[in-house]
C-alpha cells in the first residue's frame, strides 16, 4: 500500500499528543523548573588523554551562592555507569580519556555563577599520548587506554572455504569504506530537574529511554535503594539512541543530594557534542567474489570500530554489524572479522540503526560494484543472491520466517522511479550540462529486539480506573516516534475503545511497569504482543463485571465506544464509569491484567543473532552538479515490508525521518576530530538535513502482509528508514558521474569537474 | 535600532517588552537573550533552545512581526518591541497554521515545532500563497531532526489551500 493520508483513511490520527506540541504548551523535561532550584554545570576535561594530578574545588566552594562541588571523592556509591558494563566514570578519578569526561560539578544559583565556579576549580592535569586512530590503537606499539590493551571487543564469523571461494570467483572486488562520526543531534539536548524530596526520595525528571535502567544505575552510583529514586522520563524532545545511556542524571541527582535543592542542568549543544554519544566510524574491508552467472561465491570483511573510551552497547553495535555485513544474500563462503579498538576520541555508541548502517553501506556498494564488472543490472544481482523465505538469518540462526525479502523487491523492481533509469533524458540536461542525475538503489534486512543472550523483557498493564478511564501502562518512552498515538491506536483497533476512553501512562518508574527498554526497533511489537496477550483476559474481566451489574450475559455484550454495548446492536449499555462505580459499590476487585514476556530470541548459542528482521528497498535519484561538487536528492522511493502497519502517520514519519537521517549520513554530517578535539562544535558546522535538501518527493510502499499463522505482528521500523538511503545515493551517484563513493559523507571534492564553458 | 539609554543605564533600567499582547517590565541585563528572558524570566518555555547561535530556529519568536531568532537578539534590542511567542499565537485554542500541523502530523518529538510554526505564520504573513522556493528559504533556518521535513511541508501546504479557500 503506498503509504499517505489519502490511503490511510480513518487510520490517520490526530496524536494524542499533538495539541501540547503545535501550542507550545507541553513542558519537556528541561522545560521544568522550580522557584529554589539550583543551576548544575559540569567540569570536562580540557585533554583527550591525560592524568589528573590534582582537584581543589576550595575556591569555587567558597564563592557565595555555590552550594556544592563535586568530585570522584564525592560519590557514595559506584563511580561508573553503563548499561552492558559500567565502565564509564561519573567522575574521573586519575585519569582522563577523552574530552567529554567529568572531573567535577557545581550546583549553584545562578547559570552565570555556576560558569563562574567551574573556572574557580582548580584541576593539574599531565597530558598522555592521544591515541586517535582505531587502526593504529590496536597495533603492538600503540600508547595504551587500559592496561589490558586498546582491543575492546572482537567478533567473528565464517562459513565455507573462502580461499576456495576467491579461487573461483569469475569477478572480485576488493573495496574500504569509511563511515563518518554521525550526531544523533536530537533538538532537545540533554538535561532535566532533580529535585530531592522530604521523605528523603529523590526524583529525576530526565529524558533516557528507559527508566528502569536510569533508576537502577542511579541507585548503584548513589548508594541508595531503588524504591527511593523516581525517575520521570517522557516526553522526549528526541533521542534516536543517544539519550540511552545515562547522561546528566548522575550529577543532578548527586548535587540534588549534596545540597538538598532541587536542581536543574540542561547541556548547552556544545557540552552535548562534546560529552555525548555518536554513531561510531567504521572502516570496512571487504573482498567478495562473484562467478560469471552472477552467484556470491565468497565474501570477507574486515570492520574496524573507533569506540572510543568506553563501553557503552559498543560490543553489540559490533556484534550488530558483524551480523548485517553478511546481510541477506547466499554465499559461498563467508570470513567476517570485526573489531572495536578504544581511542581517546569521542564517545561512540547507540545510535539508530546500531551499525547496520556503516555494514550495509559497505555490503551494498560490494554488490553494485560487482554488479558494474558482471555487466549486470544491479537488482538483477541482487535477486539472484537473495535469501528465500525459509533460509535461515545472516548467521546461520533460525529466523521468523516472512516473505520480506522477495516483497520489498519486487516493489522497488516495479516503482516508476527504478523504471526511470533506462530513460535516456535522464542522465543530463542540455541547459545544464554540469548536472548528471542518475538513480540508484540498495537493499536492507534489519534486526529488531536485542538479540540472543541480552535480558529483553517485554509488557504492561491494563486497568479499569476508578474514574473509568482505560488506564494502559508501559515503561515505554515517547521521544518523538508516536509511541503514544500508536498505543492509543492498537486499543481503539484491538478493543474498540474510543480515544476519550483511554488514558495512557509511560516514562514514570512510580507507576509503569517494567517493559523493557524503548530501543532496537522494538516498543511497538512488544505493544501489540502485550495488548494481544490481554485483549482476552481484559476484555473478559470487564464484560464479566457488566454482565453481573447489567443483569444480562456476557456474550450478549460487546466492549466498544463510551461504554459497555449490546452486542447485537451496538447500543450503549452502561458507560465505563458506571462499569467502574458498581464495582467499587460491590468492593470487587478492581480490574486489571498484566503481562510479561520477553522478546522472541533465536534458539542459538550466539550472542546478538535476531529473529525478527524488517526488509527495505530504498531507490534514489540524485543530480550531481559537477561544478560545485554536491548531490541533490530529488526523489526516493521505500518499500518497507515489517508486518501490519499500527500506526499510518507514525510509519510513514518513521521512513520519511531516518531516510532523513541517512541523507545527512551519506552527504553532509560528521563530527570532525583531530588529535583527540572536537572540530564541528554546533550547529554551524555540523550540518543536519534542513527543507532544501529534502525537497524531493518521498514515497512509501509499505507492505504489510505477512504468511499465514504469523504469531509476531509487526515488526520494527524505528531505525529501518535510516540505512538504505546512503548506499542508494552512493550507487546514484556512480550511475550520474561514473566515480564511485566509498567514504562517507561524500566529499564534494571528488564530484568537482573542471568545465569548459565555450 | 538600539535604545541608548537602556543599554548604557545597565540593570537600573528595566525593559520594556510587550510580549504576547501583555506589557511587561523586567529587570535582566540588557546584553541577556530574548531566549532566556522568555524562558527564565516569563516562563513561556514555548521557546526552545537548542543551538543558541542562530543555526536551529527552535527558538523561532516574532519581533513586531519579523521571524527573530530569539537566542541571537539581546533584551536591549528588544526594547519597547512587540514579541509574540508560540503561546500568543492564538489566544485560545489554534491558528490554522497550527491545526494543519496536527491534522497532517508536520512534528514528531515536538521540539523544532513552536519554532517552524511561528516561522510558517511569518511566512504566510507576508505571503499568502508562497512558491516551493519561498517555502524552502523560509524554513531553511528551522531544523528538524525527527520528520525529514515530509510532514511538515505537506501541512504548510495544506495551510496554503485553506488559507485560499477561506479568502477565495
Ligand atoms: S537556539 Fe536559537 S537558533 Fe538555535
Ligand atoms: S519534530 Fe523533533 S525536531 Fe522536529
Amino acid at each position: 500500500m503506498l503509504l499517505n493520508r489519502e490511503t490511510s483513511g480513518g487510520r490517520w490520527r490526530i496524536r494524542p499528543d499533538g495539541t501540547g506540541k503545535v501550542t507550545g504548551k507541553l513542558a519537556y523535561l528541561t522545560d521544568l523548573s522550580l522557584p529554589n532550584m539550583l543551576i548544575g554545570r559540569v567540569l570536562r576535561s580540557p585533554h583527550p588523554h591525560a592524568y589528573i594530578r590534582r582537584i581543589d574545588v576550595s575556591k569555587a566552594l567558597a564563592m557565595p551562592g555555590v552550594h556544592a562541588a563535586l568530585t570522584a571523592k564525592d560519590v557514595p556509591g559506584l563511580n561508573r555507569f553503563g548499561i552492558a558494563r559500567p565502565d564509564y566514570p561519573v567522575f574521573c578519578e586519575d585519569r582522563v580519556r577523552f574530552i567529554g569526561d567529568a572531573v567535577a560539578a557545581v550546583g549553584a544559583e545562578t547559570a552565570e555563577l555556576a560558569e563562574l565556579a567551574l573556572a574557580a576549580i582548580e584541576v593539574e592535569y599531565e597530558p598522555l599520548p592521544v591515541v586517535d586512530d582505531p587502526e593504529r590503537a590496536i597495533l603492538d606499539d600503540a600508547p595504551l587506554l587500559y592496561p589490558e590493551g586498546n582491543v575492546f571487543h572482537r567478533n567473528e564469523f565464517k562459513f565455507g572455504d573462502i580461499e576456495a571461494g576467491f579461487a573461483a570467483a569469475a569477478h572480485i572486488v576488493e573495496e574500504t569504506y569509511s563511515t563518518p562520526r554521525q550526531m544523533h543531534t536530537y533538538m532537545e539536548t540533554e538535561g532535566g530537574l532533580f529535585v530531592p524530596g522530604e521523605d528523603g526520595r529523590l526524583t529525576a525528571y530526565s529524558p533516557t529511554q528507559h527508566g528502569f535502567m536510569d533508576r537502577m544505575q542511579l541507585s548503584r552510583i548513589l548508594a541508595k535503594p531503588e524504591a527511593e529514586i523516581r525517575v520521570v522520563s517522557s516526553p522526549i524532545g528526541g533521542s534516536f539512541g543517544g539519550k540511552d545511556e545515562l547522561n546528566v542524571q548522575p550529577y543532578g541527582a548527586l548535587l540534588a543530594l549534596a545540597t538538598g535543592r532541587p536542581v536543574k542542568l540542561h547541556n548547552s549543544r556544545w557540552e552535548s557534542v562534546r560529552a555525548g554519544l555518536k554513531r561510531h566510524p567504521m572502516k570496512i574491508r571487504m573482498k567478495t567474489g562473484v562467478d560469471a552467472d552472477g552467484r556470491l561465491v565468497a565474501h570477507r570483511a574486515y570492520v574496524v570500530a573507533d569506540k572510543g573510551p568506553y563501553s557503552t552497547l559498543g560490543a553489540e553495535v559490533l556484534n550488530f554489524a558483524t551480523e548485517h555485513v553478511v546481510g541477506p544474500y547466499r554465499y559461498g563462503a563467508v570470513d567476517v572479522d570485526t573489531v572495536s579498538a578504544y581511542t581517546n576520541n569521542g564517545m561512540s555508541g547507540e545510535f539508530r540503526g546500531f551499525g547496520g548502517n556503516q555494514a550495509i553501506f559497505a555490503l551494498e556498494g560490494q554488490l553494485d560494484r560487482l554488479a558494474a564488472l558482471l555487466g549486470m543490472d544491479p537488482w538483477e544481482l541482487r535477486r539472484r543472491n537473495l535469501r528465500q523465505a525459509e533460509d535461515p538469518g545472516p548467521l546461520g540462526q533460525p529466523i521468523s520466517v516472512t516473505g520480506g525479502a522477495g516483497q520489498v523487491w519486487e516493489s522497488l523492481a516495479g516503482s516508476a522511479l527504478w523504471g526511470r533509469r533506462s530513460d535516456p533524458a535522464l542522465r543530463s540536461s542540455s541547459t545544464a550540462p554540469w548536472l548528471l542525475c542518475g538513480i540508484g538503489s540498495a537493499y536492507v534486512m534489519h534486526g529488531a529486539g536485542l538479540g540472543v543472550g541480552i535480558p529483553d523483557p517485554a509488557g504492561g498493564r491494563l486497568e479499569l480506573r476508578a474514574d473509568g478511564k482505560i488506564e494502559a501502562a508501559f515503561g515505554y518512552e515517547e521521544f518523538g516516534q508516536g509511541l503514544i498515538a500508536s498505543l492509543t491506536q492498537m486499543l481503539v483497533e484491538m478493543f474498540g475503545f474510543a480515544e476519550r476512553d483511554i488514558v495512557v501512562t509511560i516514562g514514570d518508574t512510580d507507576v509503569v511497569p517494567d517493559s523493557g527498554s524503548t530501543t532496537a526497533s522494538r516498543a511497538t511489537s512488544m505493544m501489540w504482543q502485550s495488548l494481544r496477550r490481554m485483549r482476552g483476559p481484559f476484555g473478559g474481566k470487564l464484560l464479566e463485571a457488566a454482565s453481573v451489574a447489567l443483569g444480562k450475559p456476557a456474550d450478549a455484550l460487546a466492549l466498544g465506544e463510551g461504554g459497555i454495548r449490546a452486542a447485537e446492536n451496538g447500543r450503549l449499555l452502561m458507560n465505563y464509569a458506571s462499569l467502574a462505580a458498581s464495582l467499587a459499590a460491590s468492593s470487587a476487585q478492581p480490574i486489571r491484567t498484566q503481562t510479561r514476556f520477553s522478546y522472541p530470541t533465536s534458539p542459538v548459542d550466539r550472542v546478538g543473532a535476531h529473529y525478527m528482521y524488517s526488509y527495505a528497498a530504498v531507490a534514489v535519484e540524485v543530480e550531481v552538479n559537477t561544478l560545485t561538487g554536491r548531490v541533490r536528492v530529488t526523489d526516493q522511493y521505500h518499500a518497507v515490508a515489517a508486518g501490519p502497519v499500527i500506526n499510518p502517520q507514525g510509519y510513514l514519519g518513521q521512513i520519511e525521518g531516518g531516510s532523513s537521517m541517512a541523507l545527512g549520513f551519506a552527504l553532509t554530517e560528521d563530527a570532525v576530530m583531530d588529535g583527540g578535539h572536537y572540530v564541528t562544535k554546533n550547529l554551524d558546522t555540523y550540518l543536519v538535513p534542513t527543507i532544501v535538501e529534502q525537497s524531493g518527493g518521498v514515497t512509501v510502499d509499505a507492505i504489510e502482509e505477512l504468511p499465514e499463522g504469523d504469531e509476531h505482528g509487526p515488526r520494527g521500523i524505528g531505525e529501518l528508514g535510516s540505512v538504505g538511503l546512503a548506499p542508494a545515493i552512493a550507487e546514484a551517484v556512480y550511475q550520474a558521474t561514473g566515480k564511485r563513493v566509498s567514504k562517507l559523507p561524500i566529499d564534494p571534492a571528488l564530484l568537482q569537474e573542471r568545465f569548459r564553458f565555450d | 535600532m538600539i535604545e541608548k539609554t537602556y543599554l548604557s543605564a545597565g540593570r537600573s533600567a528595566p525593559l520594556r517588552i510587550r510580549v504576547n499582547g501583555r506589557e511587561t517590565e523586567l529587570d535582566v541585563p540588557p546584553s541577556k537573550r530574548l531566549l532566556h528572558v522568555l524562558r527564565d524570566d516569563l516562563g513561556l518555555t514555548g521557546t526552545k533552545r537548542s543551538c543558541e547561535i542562530g543555526r536551529c530556529g527552535a527558538c523561532m519568536v516574532l519581533v513586531d512581526g519579523e521571524p527573530v531568532n530569539s537566542c541571537l537578539a539581546m533584551a536591549y534590542q528588544c526594547q519597547s518591541k512587540s514579541v509574540t511567542t508560540i503561546e500568543g499565537l492564538s489566544e485560545d485554542g489554534m491558528t490554522l497554521v497550527q491545526q494543519c500541523f496536527l491534522d497532517e502530523g508536520g512534528y514528531q518529538c515536538g521540539y523544532c515545532t513552536p519554532g517552524m510554526i511561528v516561522s510558517v505564520t511569518a511566512l504566510l504573513a507576508n505571503d499568502p500563497s508562497p512558491a516551493d522556493t519561498d517555502i524552502q528559504e523560509a524554513l531553511s533556518g528551522n531544523l528538524c531532526r525527527c520528520t525529514g521535513y515530509g510532514g511538515i511541508l505537506r501541512a504548510v501546504k495544506k495551510a496554503i489551500e485553506l488559507k485560499r479557500e477561506q479568502t477565495g
